[in-house]
């Protein structure tokens, strides 16, 4: 018999022998799978002074740093730092983090966080004013700092808690970091304070909040657009105070009484309205195109300043004083009014996207009603807005 | 401290009604409380003499405040410290929101029972450069959750000014806020008729008020801020008490004076009642009047106004390098037989920082005087070139102060 025959054959009797001992073994079942918190290769930041490197450890006046040996949480000694920053702008120790490696937090920022634990020598906190600072290779910053809902016991004594700060919790997109290379962890210190910190290290960790992106926003892109529909967002009409101004109900929509009290020292006699429930009104991809209009009902033309307010931006006010040209007499005392948003001086440098506020105030004039507020398509010369064939 | 005083029994049942006539009225333990009161954090023996009543502090993070206000008799407006935006805070966050509002709960739950406790101010100016109205929701949730727990004490947020918009918000948002907290400056000369015309139809407190803030002041051409002298300012507190915010007995539950301390905010002088030093200034006589109807027997010396070269403190003031100058003030000494002047030089203090964020203050620096006396200051302009501000301290021999200072440019 041949070497190789005598050899296969003690496999067959071996393997025929141990067979009722064998694992019945599906060839479809799959092979266990790892996690990317498991997969992470870098999961210890600080667990003692030997192994882990840190840098803002030398003393200056705003802080004192010492590695404490005595009643660490882990390790043969944990962080104590006391700091002042009443006379520094910047108090911050970083964490080399596995001597500033290239990490890739990517695969794992929704499924883990950084835990340490941090004790006090005396008294009980409930927050301490350190904050955690993920940094990039291009020097990109995002932060986070302690919230309740990961503090252990809601507060911070002398026994060792556990904070988490999950990577999720940080602004990274907001500030452009680049989380597939991420080189330190800084913790930085405001205030006053004086902690111990020991075993920092990345831990499973859920975080199952959301961030939405609401902006109280209405957008309109096309005309017509009816202004201040609710009489809750409007201001300047309360009876009990004046009765100078009044809702009125002559025109279909919203309408003003103005009937001033010439007796008074300092006249009622200005009145507001949100164009959209005083939500910021994005207007901005029609505004060139746009003109405010409304009706007034009056014996004679009144004299009325218009103003517009925006939520935001350096110039926040435009504003314009109505004269016959902007109305077109439509009989019987009543009056179209047609203000051209690119008649305001200033129009172009107002942040059109976040319209807060139309306000107006009667300047001289007897009992008026005026109401029925528009923004229409404008395509005239808006010197002479009421000279267009469109209206 | 706090719970070492085991006042449980002595909680104070506040809240607010209409009295007879229809007006707004606080009640403390069944009687009628006018508010008079300071944003202060010490002083307090000075502030009672002076006829003050109650104390606000803009969080919970120095529970020994509530403890010595109380030793004092004094109450306390106390903050629950909601991060505004521009702070960093995302109200679309839900984690960061959901965080703060939990161990808010837990900070109410911890005072709720103080004895010296007046009212919750929940938030401060988290309007100021807002632009996520959600924070709204945020008070609200707490509102509620304090009307859920604590039955003795009323509700108030704390806005930077009013506007329709901010009426409308906190009135439609926050059903559980009983009281408007007003910080004004120069917007409170028309706060009380605003709040008719925006619908706010619940009262409110004239949470911080004084001087026309740095934020409303004029600036020299290099951005300098300009600040009035110490008796205008005082003048301007007396007026703003006695005529807007006493007037308004319907709707107004009380006032806090801002600053009864020390603080920066672009100058060391601008809204404290006291100098870093601790002295108190003028504002804390008028603030005596104001309370009480009486001066003090002994009054603080008044810088009324101070000139440069001849110039006015409102206008620019230019100087060359190493030049003779000439400071000049005008003062009112009342009972004061003699005074002490101190002139101290300083570089200008530019801050971008807004609303009450924390300011550093600048160190004095070295100038050369050529003579002075009590109204009059020669010196030499500094060498270098670059924004300054000259400060004239005046003091009796008790201490009381009053300051004045004029920012120059070395060009």
């Amino acid at each position: 018999m041949k070497l190789t025959t005598q050899i296969a054959s003690v496999i067959l009797v071996c393997c025929t022998f141990s067979c009722d001992s064998m694992r019945e073994v599906s060839i479809y079942e799959p092979s266990k799978s790892i996690s990317a918190f498991e997969e992470f290769p870098y999961k210890t930041l600080f667990t003692n002074s030997e192994e882990n490197g840190i840098w803002g450890v030398k003393n200056n006046s705003c802080k004192e740093v010492s590695f404490e040996t005595t009643n660490n949480f882990t390790g043969k000694d944990h962080l104590h730092i006391k700091w002042d920053a009443s006379k520094c702008n910047y108090i911050a120790l970083g964490l080399k983090w596995s001597n500033y490696k290239g990490k890739n937090l990517k695969p794992i920022i929704k499924s883990t966080a950084i835990e340490l634990h941090v004790r006090i020598d005396s008294g009980a906190l409930s927050n301490v004013p350190m904050f955690f600072v993920l940094v990039d290779y291009a020097g990109n910053q995002c932060r986070a700092n302690i919230n309740y809902l990961n503090l252990e016991g809601g507060r911070i004594d002398t026994e060792w808690r556990r904070i988490r700060i999950p990577f999720h919790a940080f602004n990274y997109e907001k500030n452009g970091v680049n989380m597939g290379n991420i080189k330190e962890l800084r913790i930085e210190f405001q205030r006053k304070g004086d902690v111990h910190i020991d075993n920092i290290v990345i831990v499973p960790h859920e975080h199952n909040y959301k961030k939405t992106k609401e902006t109280f926003t209405k957008v309109f892109d096309s005309h017509p657009i009816q202004l201040g529909s609710g009489k809750e967002y409007w201001w300047g009409i309360n009876t009990k105070y004046s009765s100078s101004l009044q809702f009125g109900s002559s025109f279909k929509n919203e309408s003003v009484i103005i009937e001033l009290d010439k007796s008074k020292k300092v006249p009622w006699n200005t009145f507001g309205f949100s164009p959209f429930q005083w939500m910021r009104v994005d207007i901005s991809s029609i505004y060139m195109t746009s003109a405010l209009t409304f009706k007034l009902k009056s014996t004679e033309l009144p004299k009325i300043q218009t103003i517009l307010f925006s939520y935001k931006g350096k110039k926040r006010k435009l504003e314009k004083i109505l004269n016959e040209s902007y109305y077109v007499d439509k009989g019987n005392g009543i009056y179209q009014a047609y203000l051209p948003l690119k008649s305001l001086i200033g129009y172009n440098e107002f942040e059109w996207d976040a319209l807060k506020e139309i306000r107006f105030k009667m300047l001289k004039g007897t009992k008026v009603e005026i109401g029925d507020f528009q923004l229409i398509e404008f395509r005239g010369n808006p010197k002479k807005p009421t000279e267009w064939k469109g209206i | 401290m706090l719970y070492t005083l085991s006042t449980y029994s002595q909680v104070s049942k506040v809240e607010v009604t209409t009295n007879a006539l229809g007006n707004f009225e606080l009640k403390r333990n069944g009687v009628p409380y006018y508010i008079k009161g300071a944003g202060a954090k010490d002083h307090f023996d000075l502030l009672v003499k002076s006829g003050a009543n109650s104390i606000r502090i803009w969080s919970t993070n120095n529970n020994a405040l509530l403890d010595s206000a109380h030793h004092h008799g004094l109450t306390v407006s106390l903050g629950l410290h909601v991060r505004p935006e521009r702070s960093g805070m995302d109200y679309n966050d839900e984690y960061a929101v959901k965080g703060q509002i939990e161990y808010l709960k837990n900070e109410v739950l911890k005072y709720k029972d103080h004895p010296a406790l007046l009212v919750w101010g929940i938030g401060n100016e988290v309007d100021l450069r807002y632009s996520n109205f959600k924070v709204w929701e945020t008070i609200e949730i707490l509102a509620k959750f304090i009307k859920e727990v604590d039955p003795n004490h009323p509700t108030m947020t704390v806005i930077a000014g009013i506007d329709p918009s901010k009426a409308f918000y906190i009135k439609k948002y926050c059903p559980s806020i009983d009281i408007l907290g007003l910080n004004v400056y120069g917007s409170i000369e028309n706060a009380g008729a605003n709040l008719r015309k925006f619908n706010w139809d619940k009262p409110y407190i004239v949470s911080e008020w004084g001087v026309n803030g740095p934020f409303e002041a004029n600036t020299t051409s290099w951005k300098a801020k300009i600040e009035p002298p110490n008796g205008i300012k005082a003048d301007q507190r007396q007026r703003r008490y006695l005529e807007l915010i006493e007037k308004d007995k319907e709707r107004c539950l009380g006032s806090y004076c801002f600053l009864w301390g020390q603080k920066q905010e672009s100058t060391a002088t601008w809204h404290g009642m006291f100098l870093s030093n601790g002295n108190p200034t003028e504002a804390v006589d008028v603030m005596q009047y104001c309370w009480t109807g009486k001066w003090p027997q002994s009054r603080a010396p008044s810088i009324r106004n101070i000139s440069l070269n001849n110039l006015g403190w409102r206008k620019n003031h230019m100087l060359a390098p190493s030049a003779q100058s000439t400071l000049t003030i005008e003062l009112q000494k009342y009972n004061n037989k003699e005074v002490i002047v101190e002139y101290l030089l300083f570089p200008e203090a530019f801050s971008n920082k807004i609303g009450g964020d924390i300011q550093k203050s600048p160190d004095p620096i070295k100038f050369k005087i050529v003579k002075q006396s009590d109204t009059e200051l020669t010196f030499i302009s500094p060498k270098k070139k670059g924004a300054y501000r000259l400060f004239a301290y005046v003091k009796n021999y008790k201490g009381q102060s009053s300051v004045a200072n004029i920012p120059f440019l070395v060009e």
